[in-house]
Formats: C-alpha cells, structure tokens, sequence
C-alpha cells in the first residue's frame, strides 16, 4: 500500500467496517487481475461495502480527499477494465447482490449492481421472464459490470446488448452526488443519458441501482448445431443464414481447437470434434409453428451452404448441453496451454470468411495456437491466443500477433472491441480508430460526469494530449495504411511480415 | 523442470471466474480473497516465492477455504485446486506450524491411544443425553449439538424405527441369498469412534446384496484431516500402512465416509506411482449398493432431504449411487432442495477452527432446509452428519440427520431380511 493511503484506511473501515477494507499485500494482489490476467496491477486499498448508503458515502469521501477509485463486479472483464494502480481505491461490489423488485406486470426489475446476471433470470423465471442479455460468464459476471461494459452475448444478435434493456439508473458520481438516469417507463425525450452511462466503461460513476427490462421466455425455441469441414465455409455460411431474411436469437461459431477444449472438459456438448467448426443457431419466438418453419429454413441453408450435417436439439436438456459448452469454452482454454489472451473485434459479416484465415495465416507465421470461438452472427470475433509465458521472448510474440489480428480487423473495416471494452488492453488500438479531435470529443464527454478523471482513470480514451495523437495520425501511419489496407487486406498483413 | 507437487494441477487456471459462485466462502463474504481463483493467486504466489506462506493475511483465507472442491467440477479447464490447496498447505505448515488448536483436534481424534479415550468419553457423554439437550449456537452449545448428531437412532441394531410402514409390506422379503463377493471395510477413526452402527448397517445392508464384508486388522486413520492441516508427510506415512494393511488382493475396499473415501482414492497421487492400485479398489459403499441394484426393503414413510457431501460429489464426483440407494426404499419421499450440492461448512477441522466461517456457509442450507421440512437429511460423511445434525438442532428444524445407509438398513430390518 501506497503510504498516503494510510489514514484513508481508519474512515473507511468506519464506513463499511473494519472486516470489509483490505489493505493486506496478499489481499490486494488477488484483485490484480480482471478476465483478461496478461494485466496485472495491484490496488492501494479494498473496500467492500455491503449497501447502497455505504458506497455512496465512500465514493463521497474518496471525492472530498480528491482520490482516485475503480469500481469492481465479479472480475470477469475481458479488457483490464476493473483493475486499480497502487494510488487508487477498488470499490468492489459483489455484496450488493439484491434484487430489490421484480415487477412481472411492468416487465422490468430493479437490482443492486452486485447482482450476478444469471440469478436475475432464475428469480424471473417463475413469472415467465428472463433477463435476456447472456455473456458467456453471466453465471459469474455481475449486472452493475454488464452495464458498465455494455456486455453483449449470444442472444443478443436478435434481443440487442445491455444498453437495449437498461430502463434507469442511479448513479453516484465521483464527487459522491447521486443522479438518477433515465425511467422505468423510458426516456421519450431529451439526451440519452442512459445509453451514454451504459458502455462508459466505469469511467462515469458508480451505478448503485439499475432497472432492467424484463423479457418473456421464449414459448418456442429451436436449437440448430452445423458442422463445417472448413472454417472460409462456415464463414460463409454465416452470411447466407443472415441474407435469408430470418434473424436467428443466436449464431455463434466455434472453430476445432476450442471445439477439443470443450470436448474435453465437463461441458463436453457432443461436438463432433472433427469438425473445422461448428455453428450454433438458435431460433425462438411466440409461435411453435413459424419458430419450426424459420428451423427447416435455416437448416436448408445450412446444408446449401455446405454443412455437413445439421443437429435440431431434441429437447430442452440437449439445447441447453449444447450452449452449455459454448458459454464455457472461454473458460476451458486453459485445457490448450496455460496462458491465454483473449481479442475482441468486430468485422463486416461478410468479411468473416477472408478474416478468419487471415487470423489462421497470423497464427501461423508467428507459430501460435489460435482458437476461435465467437458471435458469428455480429461478425464480433474472439480469437484466443494460448501460450506458455515461461517460454522467453513468447509474451512479446503473442501481443505483436494480437496487434497485427487488430489491424487485420480494422483494415477490413471493422472495429477494436465488440463487447469487451477498451479498459487498459485496447487503448493502444484507439488512435488507430479515432482522430485526436475525436478522442478529445470523448474526453470532453467524460469531463461533464467526472471533470477530475479520478473514476476508473487511465482506461478507455489514451491519456497522451490529445493533439499528440493526432500528429501521430495526420503525419503517417497507421490511418494511410488503415484506409489502404480496407482495399486489399492481404497487403497490410504482407507489408508487416516484410518488416518483421 | 522440477517436481512442483500439486502446484502444477494449478496451472490450467485462466482466471475466467466461472468457479466464484460455486465456493461457498465466496458466497458468504464476497471477496476475491476468499474465492477459488483469488487463492489459486495465493497459491501460485508462494509457489513463485513471491508472498511468504506465513503472511497472516495469505494463510488467513487458505486457511478459510473449506476444501469442499465445490470449484473442480465447475471449472472447464479441469484446474486441480484440491491438489494445489495441498500443496500450499504443506508450505504453510513446514513455515507456520500446525496451529495448537488444530494440533490437539488432530491428536484428539486421529491420534493412535488419545482418541480411544476421547470417544470413549465423549460416547459417556453422548449416552446422558446431555448434549441433546445442549445444543445450540455458540461454540460449546454448537459441538455438544454435533455430538449428540452421533447418536444411533431410537431402537438402533437394525430394528424397526421411524416412519416404518408395518413390516411384511415387501413383495420380496425372502431371506436374501448368501453373500460370495469379498469386500474389506475401511473403518476410519471419527466413523469408527462415533458411528460404529453406520459400519454395522453398512456391513448389513451390504451382506443383503451378496457382499461379504471381511475386517481388515492393522488399518490407521485414512490421514485426510492431517492433509488438510499441511501435513503431508504424516498423511504419507497413514497412507503406506493403509495400502500394506490391506495388501495388494483386488477385493473392493469399502468407505462410508466421503472424507475417508476421497482420501484413499487420492493415494495414487499421494505415493505416486506405488499406489494407483489401491485407490482404484477404493468404493464408496453406495457405490458398491447400487451396482447391486440395491434390493428393496420394506418401506419407510419418510420425507427425505439428501444433501450430497462435497468429498463425495466433488472430489469422488459420485451424483447418482445415493440416490439410488434412497431410492430403493418403497414409499419414502426424496426432496430436493436448490443448494444441496452446496457445502454444509463442516469441512473436517473446519468446523471446529473456523467457526465463523463454517455458520456463515451453513445458514443458506439451514434456510432452504426448513422450507423444505423433511424429516430426515441423509448424508455419507462424519462431519456433515454433526454439521448438519447441530445445525438442525440450533434452528429448531424437526429433522434428523442421518447416513443413507442407516436409512436403508432400517428398511431392510422391516423387511425382514435380518430375522
């Protein structure tokens, strides 16, 4: 701990009580590290209040002494978003885990930001709702988090992200005045300021109480795996499954190293290991015979489009082993190597196909396992990067591919994260997204919330002047080669093999 | 490279958090410290040499993690987080020492001439009846609770008691046939010392279903609670005389303590590579009853709550064979209630060491429990009998604890397979 922390530590322990601030070396260094473990920084100070009133008091506090602060869910970021540096305090949130009301009539549910995002469906279930956005952690990751993130998953490609289901917020700024953002009812009119909070990244404030919209459980569901001797097909096929006019609930894609990691673990779902990948689609809605029409749609389709074979689960039990392995497989690369870098894009659709091998050439030329497992439908990519980061020079290896599959991704007219964030891992990637004019806009937006840049500081807008990176970008690479590379991706990724 | 013991099962964390809400002490205090992933941090911190094992503030939270390995089964990269704990224990304890009070529980319960005379005594003190009338909360009220969970049921020896539905009821009360497959009993110290009628239902119930239950002289404690306290090589030198004790025959070798039975299963690694055999032989006795079928008994009108223990759903990853067992009794009623698979806060010592902790793990069960209002919490393990026994007695929950066994031995008594 930082000294001058110190007599910070006496006033919040009066807040929260003594059991729930954790100043301790081997306490702080567990909350070093979010999803993404290749950052590492190891907070000031942990606290841990149990209620709304205590944070607030804290986040006042920590505004009359003019400290910095980080507000912490479960830790399951997949971007270093909700890690802390020595000189700052981690809010963790986990103990505010209620669900405050869940009004059935209104469809909607009130929550502690605590709350883990999967108990919000189970509570909801007994009226017949579900809170439908699903990351693949929403059996750890909190909701306050998701909100923070903007967190997508695979249901999201018909029901849309977080945003789409957050009615209101309060929110406790970082001078410690609380705001309340948005209605239950919605906001007919005037700035969104709730769409601006939701995807701000922690960067806005602490939200002490979110209302979410609920939705209806689906009356029909259908539940589809294709299996693809090529990766370029199933690419393809993706695009095909879109044009045909039907929007699927999900369709996700999984390539065959993350399908043997899978296969190999509790979750084992029956892919057919085989494979080059698979797909998964999921078809619901009100109605058992037109969810079973859109079915035989999608799977002719499929099987046009180069499918080997096309799997309808037969009941619930199997659609849920078969999306049971999708959401774990993140958490199942560990079975690859014991290191893992997880990248977060998104691509034109109809890009998939040429992306995907450029990622397999990359993986390739810098000898590396890449596993691909990912939100076809939204064309947001995730390819895993597993390594063993005892081998010297091997870190150095993985972060200079990462760097090139991101500028793959943004040559092909993409962009750096789809879902996971900026946080500390991307930031390097904004200027080659934004002008400096651009990146100070963001700031300036920032400033209006927190004109101290003490909540969550150092992530998502890069901290260098402004004016600096747009020197940068007007004077030379990489915006020419972005706007070449758009043209002919192939040439960027040739013209830095050349270089290397 | 060099041997780096259980710490290598470590390394296939990536650190995606899916094990946080499978760890009860999570659960209770939600804080990463006290989380599978925060302490695999711990663990991979003192095996870098990075944090002392003796910090208090590290040994504090492995020593609050209640081992239940609630967070194997959930991991999809298969960490081996028991293996790991075992490790940085053993470091904890070669630095730290045994702490006094886990060092006289130990000797209490495991030690060769002591714990013969701790159960005799505390058996005398069973038998007044005091400890019934005890129990409670608070840390006395709470261990006289546990003890008076010990106790054989009213009537005990196999003979009819609750919930029977008058014998000849069966459709198969013929004297069942004689039994030929050899097993050898394991018969631990806590079982042995306080729960001698759950071996003698086991060795019953199982000559019910053709086993032939033979003694085996020599045997010592299986050496779980010494792992669990970091001292590995005291748990070693259990293990070599266990796995001489009982030879290098291919008889099953049968456990009703779920603690006991991951223990013994866990030798393979502990003397690799001499022992792998032995653990294979090793079978929990609901394991060996459901092979079997088991045969019905008579019935019993029970309402029944099973509540897993984490050593035997987590560790030995047995789900169905208990169960199955349970289910082989005409009438009785299996509940099941949402956070059965969730430790009970027994944990061995850690009752006893961490009381604290140990309640705070075990009041969501108490809760779900007493909406669910069986009349009986069947369980195979010592210490979740006495958790789950006190704890029942402290809420003032009308309900019993007892091992499946016992409940299928009491059927069977009714069917008249004893007589």
């Amino acid at each position: 701990m930082a000294r001058d922390l110190a007599p910070l530590v006496d006033t919040l322990a009066e807040i929260v009580g003594p059991r729930h601030v954790r100043t301790a070396l081997p306490e702080r260094v567990t909350y070093a590290k979010d999803g993404l473990p290749t950052h590492r920084r190891v907070p000031g100070v942990v606290v841990l209040p149990g209620s709304r009133d205590e944070v607030i008091a804290v986040v006042r506090l920590l505004g009359a002494l003019g400290m910095p602060f980080v507000p912490r869910g479960a830790g399951t970021g997949l971007s270093g978003g909700a890690l802390a540096d020595g000189d700052a305090v981690l809010i963790v949130l986990t103990r505010l885990n209620r669900i405050l009301k869940i009004d059935a009539r209104n469809r909607l549910a009130v929550v502690e930001p605590g709350v883990v995002n999967v108990r919000l469906s189970v509570a909801a279930a007994p009226h017949g709702l579900q809170y439908t956005p699903d990351p693949s952690s929403q059996t750890a990751c909190t909701i306050g988090g998701n909100v923070a993130e903007n967190a997508g998953g695979p249901h999201c490609l018909k029901y849309g992200v977080t945003a789409t289901h957050v009615l209101a917020l309060e929110v406790a700024l970082a001078d410690g005045r609380v705001v309340e953002l948005g209605s239950p009812g919605g906001e007919p009119w005037g700035p969104d300021l709730v769409g601006l909070f939701v995807g701000s990244e922690g960067n806005f404030g602490v939200a002490t109480r979110i209302t979410v919209r609920l939705l209806p459980v689906a009356r029909a569901v259908r539940t589809l795996l294709a299996d693809f001797t090529s990766l370029r097909t199933a690419g393809e096929a993706v695009s095909a499954v879109i044009a045909s006019g039907i929007v699927p609930a999900a369709l996700e894609m999984m390539d065959q190293s993350c399908i043997q990691a899978v296969e190999d673990s509790v979750y084992a779902a029956g892919y057919p290991r085989d494979a080059a990948a698979v797909l998964l689609a999921e078809l619901d809605g009100a109605h058992e015979a037109a969810v079973a029409a859109d079915a035989e749609t999608i799977q002719a389709v499929l099987r046009a489009h180069g499918a080997r074979s096309v799997l309808v689960a037969a009941d619930a039990q199997q659609r849920e082993k078969l999306w049971l392995g999708r959401k774990k497989a993140f958490g199942a690369m560990g079975r690859l190597s014991r290191d893992l870098v997880v990248q977060d894009a998104v691509v034109p659709r109809s890009t998939l196909p040429d992306v995907l091998e450029t990622i397999a050439r990359i993986a390739a030329e810098y000898g590396l396992t890449v596993s691909n497992v990912f939100h076809a439908g939204d064309g947001n990519l995730h390819p895993n990067i597993s390594f063993d980061g005892r081998t010297p020079g091997l870190r150095e290896r993985v972060e200079a591919a990462s760097a090139e599959i991101m500028a793959t991704c943004i040559a092909a007219g993409g962009t750096i994260t789809g879902e996971h964030g900026i946080g500390l891992d991307k930031l390097r990637y904004m200027p080659l997204l934004f002008d400096g004019d651009s990146l100070a806009a963001m700031r300036a937006v920032r400033h209006v919330w927190d004109p101290e840049e003490r909540v969550n500081p150092g992530k998502v807008v890069p901290v260098h002047a402004c004016r600096e990176w747009s020197g940068l970008r007007m004077g030379r690479a990489p915006n020419p080669g972005a706007q070449s590379a758009i043209r002919n991706p192939q040439s960027a990724i040739d013209r830095k093999a050349t270089a290397r | 490279m060099t041997d780096r013991g259980g710490f290598a099962a470590l390394d296939p964390c990536v650190h995606c958090g899916f094990c946080l809400q499978a760890c009860p002490t999570f659960l209770a205090t939600g804080d990463e410290a006290d989380s599978p992933r925060g302490r695999i941090e711990l663990m991979r911190a003192i095996e870098a040499g990075e944090l002392a094992p003796d910090d208090p503030a590290l040994a504090l939270h492995l020593d609050r993690c209640l081992g239940c390995r609630g967070c194997e089964p959930v991991c999809p990269s298969g960490v081996g987080y028991g293996r790991g704990l075992a490790a940085a224990r053993a470091l904890i304890t070669s630095r730290r020492g045994v702490p006094p009070l886990a060092r006289a529980a130990l000797a209490a319960l495991t030690g060769a001439g002591v714990s013969r005379v701790v159960y005799a005594l505390t058996r005398a003190l069973r038998a007044t009846g005091i400890p019934r009338w005890l129990a409670g909360w608070g840390r006395v009220r709470f261990a006289m609770g546990m003890l008076a969970a010990t106790r054989p049921a009213k009537g005990g020896g196999g003979r009819r008691r609750l919930g029977e539905v008058g014998g000849g009821a069966s459709r198969s009360n013929l004297p069942p046939p004689p039994p030929t497959s050899p097993v050898l009993l394991f018969r631990g110290c806590v079982m042995e010392g306080l729960f001698s009628h759950v071996h003698d239902a086991t060795i019953r119930t199982l000559e019910v279903n053709g086993y032939a239950v033979r003694e085996v002289p020599d045997q010592v404690c299986c050496g779980a609670l010494h792992e669990h306290a970091g001292l590995e090589s005291d748990a070693r030198r259990l293990a070599r005389l266990n796995v001489a004790a009982f030879g290098d025959g291919d008889e099953p070798i049968v456990v009703n303590s779920a603690g006991c039975g991951a223990m013994l299963k866990e030798y393979g690694h502990l003397l690799h590579p001499d022992a792998g055999g032995f653990a294979s032989r090793v079978k929990d006795v609901t394991e060996l009853l459901a092979a079997r079928g088991p045969r019905p008994g008579a019935p019993v009108d029970a309402t029944v709550a099973y509540d897993p223990p984490c050593h035997l759903l987590h560790a030995q990853r047995i789900a169905e064979p208990p169960e199955t067992v349970l289910r082989a009794i005409p009438v009785l009623r299996l509940v099941k209630t949402p956070d059965a698979a969730q430790c009970c806060g027994s944990a061995g010592l850690f009752t006893l060491i961490e009381p604290a902790m140990s309640r705070a793990v075990l009041a969501p069960k108490l809760e779900t429990l007493a909406e669910a209002r069986p009349q009986v919490v069947a369980t195979g393990n010592p210490g979740c009998l006495m958790q789950l026994g006190a704890g029942l007695a402290a809420a003032g929950i009308p309900a019993v604890a007892r091992h499946p066994v016992e409940l299928l031995d009491e059927s069977y008594a009714a069917a008249g397979y004893y007589a």
